[in-house]
């Protein structure tokens, strides 16, 4: 069945022409989809019917009374096929094109595709510290059981047992001796010390921006986002971040989509570019999706994702008044997420002066926006207004801050 | 006669162990690390999103065990109607009479009519919405080339300027909501204003870029200025 070279090429081409136009989206040529593979689908009506009628129009030719449509309608659970306009030499072409497909070339992956993740670079030096703290107590023991056993032979030659003078003492008449040396040592350790606490208080609580590692915690799904959301000129699927966040515009959380948008393509999509079909099985056991019987079987187990920004309860943020009202780019706060992410990892710091320094220094952009033109028609509304707005001007442009964006009750109440 | 150094084996040995939790900390990018104040983190008012089984230490281990495993993004109840703002817009969020099944989407074809009468402020509008949610399958022009389609390998869509050229606005809706063959249903998505102004742009595709006769009618000069970023 799958030639290498059709004979009749004009034929062929204008069938996979036509096939990709008016059939691709429910049918394949070797698989069932949400209609029957079309290959054999000659050979199948053959005596039974008239398949060129069958084509055109299903629903009537059903009315017909022709037992092989009924049952075709049956086996496909009543979805009725689009009537279609075509002459019975364009249908032909099609089967032909379908009988005689040849065996799909493997697929290269495309250009561009996501590069493997760049190995982490993980600081090790906590894990040193353990290692010599643990060489120092072996080292104490050891001098311990040492001591003990010196005493012991020292017992048994019936001599006094040697002073009980541990590691501190011995250090402590060190000191003594050297006064200086050791003041200047101990100044030393407690202003490194404090110093390293200090930062590191600096840092609690804090998952993003450049000082930390960020926190990119692993996630039930392999989901790649550069894949999915990335630029279509590299190889990528360009689906608009809203697509799936649909909240960001609407509501306060741009929300973690639900599995039914993962279907909208992966109904289709089995087998994924980088895992194949390991991953996108997770989503199919989530949502309860037989991929064999193209059904749903109810069965649902929802996705255990984790969560990558947390916000603390007592600070307000709203996704909506920054994407809506505010106009900005999702990779302002969430970094190069569609070019360089595959696992989604907290890139801002989202620490206060975080917030408030782009409150601070970013421009509102006011024309066009229903929001902002409120806020203008009431400060050109008095002289008290008209004098404020003088004041904003000054550096050529509103800022956040001068619109009330530095209140405390605007992000904590 | 025990001499061996009890003290300083047992310092190290806690100081090691705090080493190492402080290793486990900053190096695991699985770990959220230290917080300040849990109890400010999380609130006794539940939010969505928000981990409540992530603190067992401010309720108890089993509890936390027990919210971990209630999922806090919910479905509302069956039946509800979303509270309109907008009091001329409540017929928006009234329950949706077409069945998904293939009567309700002949009837929806026949009976359903868009409520947004087509001008170029509503295509427009619907245009921002197709770029986000069609775009990226039926392709920028309709035509079934997406970036989804050339570059993942999903099977291509009809074309709004062929095989679905004449498929009525009340079909396009039905589909936009409840999905057909390989299209998902769209409307945890979209509200229904919003699939109404989808239908506004798809209607103007499938015109070929141009507005419909009736819209035309109230404005010519409309008619004759296509719109740029479609052609």
């Amino acid at each position: 069945m799958a030639q290498a070279q059709p004979e009749d090429k004009a034929t062929y081409d204008q069938g996979a022409k036509l096939f990709k136009g008016n059939c691709a989206s429910c049918h394949k040529v070797d698989k069932d989809m949400v209609g029957p593979a079309l290959q054999g689908a000659r050979a199948r009506w053959e005596g039974k019917g008239d398949i060129h009628e069958w084509v055109k129009n299903s629903s009537a030719y059903i009315k017909t009374g022709n037992s092989y449509a009924k049952e075709i309608f049956d086996k496909w659970k009543g979805s009725v096929m689009t009537a279609q306009a075509l002459s019975n030499e364009e249908i032909d072409a099609i089967l032909y094109f379908a009988d005689n497909q040849a065996a799909p070339v493997a697929e290269k992956p495309a250009a561009g595709a996501p590069v493997a993740t760049a190995p982490r670079t993980t600081s090790n030096w906590p894990w040193l510290v353990v290692i010599a703290l643990l060489l120092l107590v072996v080292g104490l023991s050891l001098s311990g059981v040492k001591r003990s056993l010196s005493n012991a032979v020292r017992e048994a030659e019936g001599q006094e047992p040697l002073p009980d003078r541990g590691i501190l003492h011995g250090l402590g008449q060190w000191a003594w001796k050297n006064k200086i040396f050791a003041s200047i040592i101990g100044l030393f350790i407690v202003v490194f010390l404090t110093l390293k606490m200090w930062d590191a208080a600096w840092v609690i609580g804090v998952y993003g921006g450049e000082e930390v590692e960020h926190y990119k915690p692993e996630q039930p799904i392999l989901f790649n986002h550069t894949l999915h959301a990335g630029k279509a000129d590299k190889g990528n699927l360009a689906i608009d971040c809203q697509y799936c966040h649909s909240g960001a515009e609407k509501s306060r959380h741009a929300g973690i989509p639900s599995t039914n948008v993962c279907m909208n393509c992966h109904k289709a999509v089995d087998t994924g570019r980088n895992t194949g079909t390991t991953e996108i099985a997770k989503i199919y056991a989530a949502v309860g999706w037989d991929p064999d019987k193209q059904e749903y079987t109810g069965k649902q187990e929802p996705v255990r994702w984790v969560k990558v920004h947390n916000l603390p309860d007592h600070a307000y943020f709203n996704h909506s008044q920054h994407v809506a009202v505010g106009k900005l780019e999702c990779q302002e706060c969430h970094g190069p997420i569609d070019e360089q992410m595959d696992v989604a990892e907290q890139w801002a710091p989202l620490t206060m002066g975080w917030c408030i320094e782009c409150h601070n220094t970013k421009e509102v952009k006011m024309a066009g926006n229903g929001y902002y033109d409120e806020v203008m028609a009431r400060l050109e509304d008095s002289d008290m207004g008209h004098e404020e707005l003088k004041k904003y001007l000054e550096d050529d442009k509103i800022s956040v801050k001068e619109l009330g964006g530095w209140e405390c009750a605007k992000c904590h109440y | 006669m025990s001499t061996i150094q009890r003290t300083p084996v047992l310092t190290l040995g806690i100081l090691s162990l705090m080493a190492m939790g402080m290793a486990s900390c900053g190096g695991d990018p699985n770990s959220p690390g230290m917080e300040y104040m849990p109890d400010m983190y999380r609130s006794p008012a539940v939010e969505a999103y928000v981990d409540y089984g992530q603190d067992p230490y401010y309720f108890t281990e089993d509890t936390a065990r027990v919210q971990r495993d209630r999922p806090s993004a919910k479905l509302p109840p069956e039946g509800t109607i979303a509270f309109a703002e907008d009091p001329t817009k409540v017929a928006f969020h009234m329950p949706y009479p077409y069945a998904n099944t293939n009567e309700g989407y002949e009837a929806a074809g026949l009976g359903l009519k868009s409520p947004i009468a087509m001008t170029e402020a509503t295509v427009a509008q619907g245009k921002v919405i197709y770029d986000k949610f069609c775009d990226h399958c039926h392709g920028a022009k309709g035509e079934g080339d997406g970036s989804v389609v050339n570059n993942g390998g999903h099977p291509p869509p009809g074309s709004y300027t062929t095989v679905l050229k004449n498929i009525p606005e009340g079909k396009i809706f039905h589909v936009i909501t409840y999905g057909k063959g390989m299209m998902g249903a769209h409307a945890s998505q979209l509200d229904k204003e919003e699939r109404w102004l989808v239908v506004q742009y798809v209607k103007y595709l499938q015109n070929g870029g141009r507005m419909t006769s009736e819209a035309a009618g109230d404005s010519t000069a409309l008619a004759t200025t296509p719109n740029p970023a479609v052609n």
